[in-house]
């Protein structure tokens, strides 16, 4: 899998003004990261009802509360809970790389990134090849919006990702490996609009410094 | 441990899944299937049946997550979970011929240095399990579906440690013969056949057809029975349902069977069917013959290193003449022991002894903290040196992989003190051929020395291949006939005792002009004698390319293939750096020139002082650095390149001192740290790095620090600095703060990270650092 680099740029607060040195720092970066780690992911379809506490999905037996979920969800007869993660040897590669050179660490940290959202497009992208009659939304996680936090343990207890990812929820509620990534995806039988990216759904819209400097992260 | 059931039954008939079984039955996906101990037993019952009437010969307690961590929230205690577990099981087992096995899953938190949890703390928790299991009078214990050696280690330890009990372990491994975390095949057969597991395999992850080839593996590296576990094939993604049946499972175990392995089960997925369907196709078959690959080995979990032929062991950690390294040591400046550790692998060496004696260091302590910090970021398996058997003690329990223990002597006292533990953590041995007479001054009394240390070795346990021995290379400026001796010593081992051999190289030429020369001649000479693991420093490039020559005519380096890499990234132009002549050391440090502002930085010191380079030179590089990053004409990776260049100023300056024992260039002190609960750390590692830069001295308390730790070790310090990454941590940095400003003399405090805004930090009476460079404002303000 290929993550993009103007992703990887954007988030080392560069974009397109990037120097050349740091381009090309970054492709071999991200080329060196692609031939040793690949993203893994589950994914489970559900059923989803609706009901007065929120979005329930039945055999997971999980409800998603707020109206984040019932936004996105508006439209959909089923939801997918995804897991992605680059494992933890992208972990012991950044600890390694930190002892050497702490440039290269936040540039190998950037690429981490950008490639754990392409681990997320291409569950994305198997999920709506084995369901080619169904129109996906986009992804939203635990912590946008009012998505609870809290279901970060529950997505992960519900896909098992200990055993089949080694993805861990710690009590503070952090992934761990720290490039980790669950998401709900809704699946509907109508097109679905692009709600979720852009600045103006993020959370973090007042504080976030790419926004202060007129970039975006990509979302 | 005798385990006399597994010379009763050539092939033994584990269980299938205990969860995926309850989860047909009606346990919803993420549900905690070991409180049915309590609340369902009947239904647990009802399935052991099934097993045993399948023909289980042993079934699995439900006990896999019956640990502290995973019981916390639910109100009951592992030793109430654990001993209903066991007699549900035994009940059912009771009349047959079937055993209960204490099933101990992974614990659900991820260990240091990937995640918070300690080594030791891992092993207490295992510990509760293990004596709980083996008072309720389960038969074995089998340890499964670890995907961290370290953690397989913590359970093994505390399951040999506390109960007489055999043990099983199996590992989970992705296609690629790696687990989750990195292990490979060979390091987990070896590192815990040598920690004295009874049988070792695979379970869980993948189906029988693709863990085939990884159990194949398992068989040739080692002499254990091998145990099949795997999964009903692989689930569909959409639904959640195995793809193999039971008959297809069955068959696809045959090539399991042809390549050595002797106990077979299922795991997820399976059910009683498939086991009646496993037994049925074992009926008639007899157990393969197995070849044990007896090769000379030691591994971290991630690196494993076969020696059959030469391997470079690195020599640098080791305060021995290295001033700089004993004021680390004293310092406790496990930071730059790293450093040097992260060079020589970086040079190409492919083992690091470790050395922390030294008079005022408590060795026994000091020893398992520098092997933790070592293996947080090199790969290398260690050698840990030492006379010490407390420190060899604690820094092999520690140690996650198969070590080699440097030394024993062939002193009858040193042998009984240490060859034991050498044993208990299946580690390697180095031999010196010396003894309460002192070295030998034949050949023929060597290897009479290493013979008897081999022999002593054999009579604990300890097979021939983890026997190295250290002929001893003598100063040949002070004895000049010795190097011969030694020679014919090493030849004599190898060829007539058939061990691996150990060298300190660059002793022969202490005292003589143009050493190098001499140590490398000296080396060639040894490795065709039949040296295999000569020590040295892998910095030094003759030593290295005396090696890679080595290989190509000893014919290890199969089509002169690492050679010639080697050599043809050397012609490659080298950085395009402007010559030293033209560059200021303003100038390396702001372009991120390591080499160049070192350089540079040592000739300053001829006309300068220490300080004068600090302040006239380094600081205002620094700042320009900072206002470039600060407009947006400089992103982080380069701000980072400058502090790095700087550091190596830094530490010039630093040696320069130490060697003369002067005192460090210091400007006063900050804690940093982590927040509690918060394991991301490399915003405050950029921090640090740029801070360190400006001579601060910074006491790193690392990630995931409790605000009483924090507070203790603030006191007296003037400045505090703090960061957290999500919500869910920031009541953690409040609680931090307030700690901090109760003290008797309260330190500034600032704090940054992701979800810290100016008024967050305002409200709780701390300053707002947005970046590193913010965070160097600030602490020059505080500091100075």
């Amino acid at each position: 899998m290929r993550l993009d680099h103007g992703d990887a740029l954007r988030y080392l607060g560069a974009g397109e003004q990037a120097p050349e040195e740091l381009r090309l720092a970054v492709e071999r970066t991200a080329a060196m990261l692609e031939e040793s780690v690949q993203p893994s992911f589950v994914y489970r379809v559900f059923d989803l009802e609706r009901r007065a506490e929120g979005m329930f999905l039945r055999g997971a037996e999980l409800l998603l509360p707020g109206e984040m979920a019932q936004t996105m969800l508006a439209d959909c007869s089923q939801a997918a809970l995804l897991a992605c993660t680059l494992g933890s040897r992208f972990d012991a590669m950044l600890l390694a790389e930190q002892a050497r050179d702490m440039a290269r660490a936040v540039i190998l940290d950037a690429c981490g990134s950008a490639l754990v959202e392409a681990g997320c497009d291409e569950a994305e992208r198997q999920i709506a090849a084995r369901l080619p009659e169904y129109f996906l939304t986009d992804r939203f996680s635990p912590g946008y919006g009012d998505l609870p936090l809290e279901l970060q343990r529950d997505i992960c207890a519900v896909l098992d990702s200990r055993r089949r990812l080694g993805l861990h929820v710690t009590d503070s509620l952090l992934l761990n490996p720290v490039k980790s990534v669950t998401a709900v995806i809704g699946i509907s039988e109508r097109p679905q609009m692009a709600r979720i990216r852009g600045c103006a759904c993020c959370a973090m819209r007042e504080h976030c410094t790419l926004r202060k400097g007129g970039n975006h992260c990509g979302l | 441990m005798a385990c006399d059931f597994l010379k009763q039954f050539p092939i033994l008939i584990l269980d299938g899944a205990m969860g995926t079984v309850l989860q047909q039955r009606g346990l919803p996906p993420g549900g905690q299937p070991e409180l049915l101990n309590l609340t369902d037993p009947a239904l647990l019952d009802a399935v052991y049946r099934e097993y045993i009437a399948a023909g289980s010969q042993v079934i699995y307690a439900n006990t896999f997550g019956a640990n502290a961590l995973k019981l916390r929230a639910s109100g009951h205690s592992v030793d109430e979970v654990v001993t209903a577990a066991i007699s549900i099981a035994k009940q059912a087992a009771a009349g047959t011929e079937t055993l209960v096995a204490l099933d101990v899953g992974p614990l659900g938190e991820l260990l240091e240095p990937m995640g918070s949890l300690p080594f030791e703390r891992a092993y207490e928790i295992f510990r509760e399990m293990m004596t709980a299991g083996s008072r309720a009078g389960a038969d074995l214990i089998v340890i499964e579906t670890m995907t961290d050696l370290y953690e397989a280690k913590a359970a093994l330890l505390a399951a040999k440690e506390n109960t007489d009990l055999p043990v099983f372990v199996t590992m989970s491994f992705e296609a690629n013969g790696r687990t989750f975390t990195g292990c490979t095949v060979a390091s987990m057969a070896r590192t815990l056949e040598g920690l004295g597991a009874d049988a070792v395999g695979l379970n869980c992850s993948l189906g029988p057809d693709l863990l085939s080839p990884l159990l194949r593996e398992l068989c040739e590296n080692t002499r254990l029975p091998v145990i099949a576990k795997p999964n009903a094939g692989l689930p569909d993604p959409v639904t959640g349902r195995y793809d193999m049946g039971a008959e297809a499972f069955a068959q696809a175990l045959l090539p399991c069977l042809e390549a050595g392995v002797t106990i077979f089960g299922g795991c997820c997925g399976t059910s009683p069917e498939y086991i009646r369907e496993l037994c049925k196709v074992m009926a008639d078959k007899r157990p393969a013959r197995r070849t044990y690959d007896a090769v000379s080995f030691a591994c971290t979990a991630v690196t494993p290193c076969r020696v059959d032929g030469v391997r470079i062991i690195g020599e640098r950690v080791n305060p021995t003449g290295k001033k700089r390294f004993q004021q680390a040591l004293l310092e406790q400046d496990l930071d730059y022991i790293l450093d040097v550790a992260v060079a020589q692998e970086d040079a190409g060496a492919d083992i690091l002894d470790v050395n922390v004696g030294y008079p005022g260091v408590d060795e026994a302590d000091m020893l398992p903290r520098v092997v933790k910090k070592l293996q947080s970021a090199v790969s290398l398996p260690l050698q840990l040196d030492s006379s010490d058997p407390a420190a060899l003690e604690a820094g092999l329990r520690v140690y996650n992989g198969k070590a080699i223990v440097n030394s024993v002597n062939g002193e009858q006292e040193v042998l009984e003190r240490i060859l034991p533990i050498v044993k208990k953590y299946g580690a390697a041995v180095v031999g010196l051929t010396l003894d309460k007479g002192g070295i030998p001054q034949t050949a023929e009394e060597r290897v009479a020395i290493a013979r008897r240390i081999l022999d002593a070795a054999l009579s604990y346990g300890i097979p021939k291949e983890d026997v190295f021995i250290d002929c001893l290379t003598l100063t040949v400026s002070a004895q000049q006939e010795q190097a011969a001796e030694t020679l014919k010593a090493v030849r004599t081992v190898r060829e007539e005792l058939g061990l691996q051999t150990v060298l300190g190289v660059s002793n022969i030429s202490f005292g003589l002009p143009n050493r190098g020369l001499v140590s490398s001649t000296f080396l060639v000479q040894a490795m065709s004698a039949g040296l295999t693991l000569p020590i040295l420093n892998p910095n030094q490039k003759d030593m290295m390319d005396a090696v890679a020559a080595f290989r190509v005519l000893s014919g290890e380096d199969r089509a002169c293939r690492a050679y010639v890499e080697r050599f043809a990234q050397e012609t490659a132009p080298v950085v395009a750096a402007a010559p030293s002549g033209q560059l200021t050391l303003e100038d390396a440090v702001i372009r991120g020139l390591k080499a160049e502002a070192a350089k540079l930085a040592k000739a300053a010191l001829e006309t300068e002082g220490e300080l004068a380079v600090v302040e006239g030179h380094l600081i205002p590089a620094l700042d320009a650095v900072g206002e470039d990053y600060e407009k947006g004409r400089m992103f982080l990776p380069q701000l980072l390149s400058a502090a790095q260049a700087a550091q190596a100023v830094f530490e010039v300056i630093r040696t320069a001192l130490a060697e003369r024992g002067g005192a460090p260039v210091k400007k006063g002190a900050l804690v940093i740290a982590t927040v509690q609960g918060d394991i991301h750390d490399i915003g405050k590692n950029i921090v640090k790095t740029v801070l360190e830069n400006y001579g601060y001295e910074i006491l790193d308390l690392g990630r995931d620090v409790a605000p009483q730790r924090i507070a203790e070790a603030a006191r007296g310090v003037k400045l505090v600095g703090l960061s957290a990454l999500m919500t869910t941590t920031l009541p953690a940095m409040e609680e931090t703060v307030k700690q901090l400003l109760a003290l008797p003399q309260p330190p500034v405090v600032m704090v940054g990270g992701a979800v810290v805004t100016p008024e967050y930090a305002a409200g709780l009476g701390a300053r707002y650092a947005r970046d590193a460079r913010e965070a160097v404002e600030i602490t020059r303000e505080v500091l100075g």
